[in-house]
């Protein structure tokens, strides 16, 4: 059985390992438009934070580890064309044109951050940083501004503003919605962080979309939006990524956001293709089918796609939605449904926000947790946390206890560790009337 | 642009044909048949002809018979003029090349003269044909794509699926889970309620705004000026944030010229109920254009007729219709005339004839209000002079007070009888009037007798018209006259 997989990032490579696993005889090869192998996505945040000394540290496998596996890859191998009535693929390698025959297709080419209605966001100013050149280059290009304007307020944003404060450039952070982070915490749980931001002298643009960038001069760009302009010498897009998957034959059924149409076993409207990572939809917290680009996502996808390469036999059990982040002297943790995002959906939930803390020490540290929660099964749907210390491990329990779909009332149940320095007479996740000091909510 | 304009000459007369049988209880002889269309007996002949062809096939719903003396016209019990109209429409090419552009958002000419097995060159007249007619919604089809604001487009496309294609078809097509959904979280983020009514309409914009939701470069300048005064907007702000929450979900890029694409589409359709209008209503700024329009037309009817102020939920009632027309007004273009609900007010209802001098006067207002140098088109005048009618009539029927009509005859019994009934009869169909045989001493607005009075007291207060001749039309006209004067 010969295995081709477009695209040798986390989706990509997962998949690639998974079917080595599962597929000792198989040849597997890996085709990769990029130069180099494994980038991670914010190597430049690891940078910014002095976590490694040289971009290049930031891989996340190594071509030995593939070699190890006896997985074929081709760097600077651009895939032109897919022919599934034949089963041919088209890349462009070396200035040639190649073509490889599969039996099994995985298509893991991922995302792009790019945008179709900011006019000027393609020039060379605008920078973008997922992949490793693109990193080098907004690298030297911050190192030499002194006024940074982000567009786009969501995890990678917020990121990149407080790294870019700390080296003391002036930052202007530009978001659509009313408050940043909006995919995950709600309004009353992004506060803090949004308060520290406007401490820390960033100008804070909230309800605003920008609609173009134009350069002014060589080295300075205006950004517009609404009725009102921010100038800069550097701009950094991290607004959503997208597909971009010009090589798909018209076979292949797409959604409307131009996403391949999987079903739970990732296989796509033809045989033997698949599709994971960040080209496709995944059920989300509220079993709907949603965009949600991340990581985990991509290596689970991944996995799941080698499993059913012959027989459909895993299905992909779809995604929270789960993140984990340090900003502005915050850690933030999310998993599941937002408040905000349950009006879209068929549940009607209850909310409930405490503040609680972390050790039975008098001067113990207190975390913020949001839990939201089916209004008459109690079962758990969504949790925000929010602290000074970091909790962020604490989030994957919530998580967990979301996917086997227990209540708040389970949850209380549950087995834990005391031990005065590091826990409280009840674990942080219990979402429990007597413990906490309840800033707001509904009654649990 | 009118729903005929996408039918062929000779489809029109052969609608026409059908509509004149029907009207002439199924048969009709030639004779009145070709003075009403002025066509030669010949090219008669052929549309007859071709109507007998179609029917032929139709199951026996509708048979044509003619004889060279009379036609004579056959339908089942199912069948409408409605429906003959759609199968009309069905069938016709510039019908057929909306959807293929609708579907496809493109096409070359090659590709759709294959499609609809017509020459590449009357595929160019047709096209030339439908972009005359389309210049009213200020876009045209060029390039093998629409080109044009928008919200234009898809105001376009909404008045094609709502009064021309069938829309139970496109519904069909499209109804899925998440459109349900999508109306149902919208309902939950504006804290509304919509009608089953207004859901199918919503239906339609939402399945269009679908289709368009991925092309790339859409047009907004227009609506962006015209939104300005509306940045602030309560409702805008909720669609605002709805809408981004929503594509956040997808990898679908969005900015605020998609809200407000929603914004003017809900407000101009009567999505919202009268009374989650009414809601926006006490919180939507003043003096923003639609509201203060608003205002000032309501303030002309009020003092036009003498109210001294209307019941509260007259006015209400009121001010969600003007702002639904007035949202019309200034941000859209162009209209596709379907129904004939102006000529049903303006001719039948004598009311209606009375009002129509205020309602153009209101009309005229109200665009010279919205003057920004843009040609406002008549078929969306047309649309919102009938509204303006309707919205008249309506107020001034609930206003109206039931008139007391006395009928004091001086005859002999039974002709007495015989003629004060007649009389009723012939009243009874005039809105807000009742009226009786003559009982004294009870209070009455109006008597009509035949005999000049002499005690001028005998009627108290009512005010009293001598018949010239009982039952004359001269009479009628006279006493609806002093009716709506005795109404104002
Ligand atoms: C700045 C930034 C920081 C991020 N940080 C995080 C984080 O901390 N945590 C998290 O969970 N997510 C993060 N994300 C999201 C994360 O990057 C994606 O979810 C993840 O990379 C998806 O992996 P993937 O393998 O599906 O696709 P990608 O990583 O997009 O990889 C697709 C690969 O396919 C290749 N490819 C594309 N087209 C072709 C072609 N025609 N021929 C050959 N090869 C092709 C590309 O070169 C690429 O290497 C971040 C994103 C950005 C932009």
């Amino acid at each position: 059985m010969k295995v081709v997989i477009i695209g040798a990032s986390f989706a990509g490579v997962a998949a690639a390992l998974e079917t080595r696993k599962r597929h000792p005889k198989a040849k597997i090869v890996l085709l990769e438009k990029q130069t180099t192998l494994a980038y991670i996505p914010n190597g430049l945040h690891l940078y910014w934070r002095n976590e490694i000394a040289d971009l290049n540290e930031a891989r996340f496998i190594t071509e030995e580890q593939l070699e190890e596996s006896r997985i074929d890859y081709y760097l600077e191998a651009n895939v032109k064309k897919i022919n599934t009535s034949q089963k041919i693929i088209t890349y462009h390698y070396f200035g040639k044109y190649e073509m490889i025959a599969y039996d099994k297709l995985i298509i893991a080419a991922g995302s792009k951050q790019l945008s179709e209605k900011i006019k000027g966001s393609a020039q060379e100013s605008v920078l973008k940083y997922k992949r490793y050149e693109e990193a080098e280059a907004a690298l030297l290009k911050v190192k030499a501004s002194e006024r940074i304007t982000i567009i786009g307020g969501g995890q990678v944003g917020i990121e990149a503003a407080d790294l870019l404060s700390t080296q003391k450039k002036k930052v202007t952070m530009i978001e659509s919605m009313d408050y940043i982070m909006f995919k995950y915490l709600d309004e009353d749980m992004i506060q803090p962080i949004q308060r520290k931001m406007i401490d820390r002298g960033i100008d804070l643009k909230l309800g605003k979309t920008v609609s173009t960038i134009d350069a002014v001069s060589d080295h300075e760009v205006n950004v517009h939006f609404a009725d009102d302009s921010v100038t800069s010498e550097s701009v950094i897009m991290s607004v959503n990524v997208r597909p971009h998957l010009p090589f798909l034959d018209t076979h292949i059924a797409q959604h409307t956001d131009q996403t391949i149409a999987v079903d739970r076993y990732l296989r796509t409207s033809i045989k033997d293709v698949f599709a994971v990572g960040d080209c496709i939809q995944l059920s989300g917290p509220d079993n709907d089918q949603v965009y949600i680009p991340l990581i985990n996502n991509a290596v689970r996808t991944g996995i799941v796609a080698a499993a059913n390469l012959n027989e459909p036999e895993l299905e992909f059990k779809g995604s929270l939605r789960t993140i984990g982040t340090n900003v502005f002297g915050y850690y933030v943790a999310s998993t599941g449904m937002t408040e905000g995002e349950s009006l879209f959906s068929n549940h009607k939930v209850k909310t409930t926000r405490q503040k609680i803390k972390l050790t039975s020490l008098q001067n113990a540290n207190t975390v913020t947790v949001k839990w939201i929660y089916d209004a008459e099964t109690h079962v758990l749907l969504g949790a925000q946390m929010i602290s000074t210390v970091n909790i962020l491990e604490k989030i994957n329990t919530l998580a967990l206890a979301i996917e086997t779909r227990q209540t708040i009332e389970d949850l209380q149940q549950k087995d834990y560790f005391f031990h005065p320095s590091y826990t409280q007479m009840i674990a942080t996740t219990n979402l429990v009337s007597w413990m906490g000091e309840r800033v707001d909510g509904d009654e649990g | 642009m009118k729903a005929e304009d996408f039918l062929e000459k000779n489809e029109v007369r052969e609608m026409t044909i059908l509509s004149q049988l029907i009207s002439h209880h199924g048969s009709i002889s030639y004779n009145d048949m070709l003075d009403h269309l002025s066509v030669s007996k010949a090219s008669l002949e052929n549309d007859l002809e071709s109507i007998k062809s179609w029917t032929a096939t139709s199951n026996q719903c509708i048979a044509i018979h003619y004889d060279g003396q009379t036609i004579n016209l056959k339908l089942g019990d199912e069948m409408s003029l409605l429906q003959i109209y759609r199968r009309y429409l069905d069938q016709s090419v510039k019908t057929k090349i909306i959807t293929f552009l609708f579907k496809y958002q493109k096409f070359t000419i090659t590709q759709l003269a294959q499609k609809l097995a017509i020459s590449e060159s009357s595929l160019f007249r047709k096209i030339k044909e439908l972009n005359n007619y389309l210049k009213e919604f200020n876009i045209k089809i060029r390039n093998g794509r629409f080109d044009g604001e928008e919200l234009q487009i898809r105001y376009f496309y909404f008045q094609f699926y709502y009064y021309i294609e069938d829309k139970r078809k496109l519904l069909s097509q499209f109804t899925s889970n998440q459109l349900t959904q999508t109306i149902q979280s919208l309902e939950n983020y504006l804290k509304v309620t919509i009608s089953s009514e207004n859901k199918q309409k919503l239906r339609i914009w939402l399945i269009i705004s679908k289709m368009r939701i991925t092309i790339k470069k859409l047009q907004t300048d227009y609506l962006r000026n015209q939104m300005q005064p509306y940045l602030k907007d309560p409702l805008y702000h909720k669609i605002q944030v709805m809408v981004f929450r929503y594509f956040s979900r997808y990898s679908i890029e969005v900015d605020e010229g998609e809200a407000m694409l929603h914004f003017a589409y809900l407000l101009a359709f009567s999505i919202l109920s009268e009374n989650d209008f009414h809601e926006y209503r006490l919180l939507r700024d003043r003096h923003a254009p639609i509201a203060s329009l608003d205002t000032y037309i309501a303030e002309t009817i009020i003092i036009h007729f003498n109210y001294r102020r209307l019941p509260y939920m007259l006015e209400r009632e009121m001010y969600y219709h003007l702002t639904h027309m007035h949202t019309l007004l200034y941000f859209f273009r162009g209209d596709i005339e379907y129904y004939d609900e102006t000529v049903f007010i303006q001719e039948k209802q004598p009311v209606g004839k009375t009002l129509n001098p205020f309602a153009e006067k209101l009309l005229e207002t109200s665009t010279w209000k919205f003057d920004n140098q843009m040609e406002r088109q008549k078929s969306l005048l047309t649309i919102l002079l009938s509204k303006y009618l309707s919205l008249l009539v309506f107020i001034t029927s609930k206003m109206t007070k039931v008139l007391q009509v006395g009928i004091d005859l001086k005859l002999d019994d039974l002709y007495k009888e015989t003629l004060s009934e007649l009389l009723i009869s012939k009243i009874r169909p005039l809105n807000g009037v009742h009226s009786e045989r003559y009982v004294s001493h009870k209070k009455y607005d109006l008597i009509l007798t035949n005999e000049t009075q002499h005690d001028s007291d005998q009627y108290n207060e009512a005010r009293v018209y001598v018949l010239s001749k009982i039952l004359s039309s001269y009479d009628m006209r006279n006493i609806q006259r002093i009716l709506q004067e005795l109404n104002t």
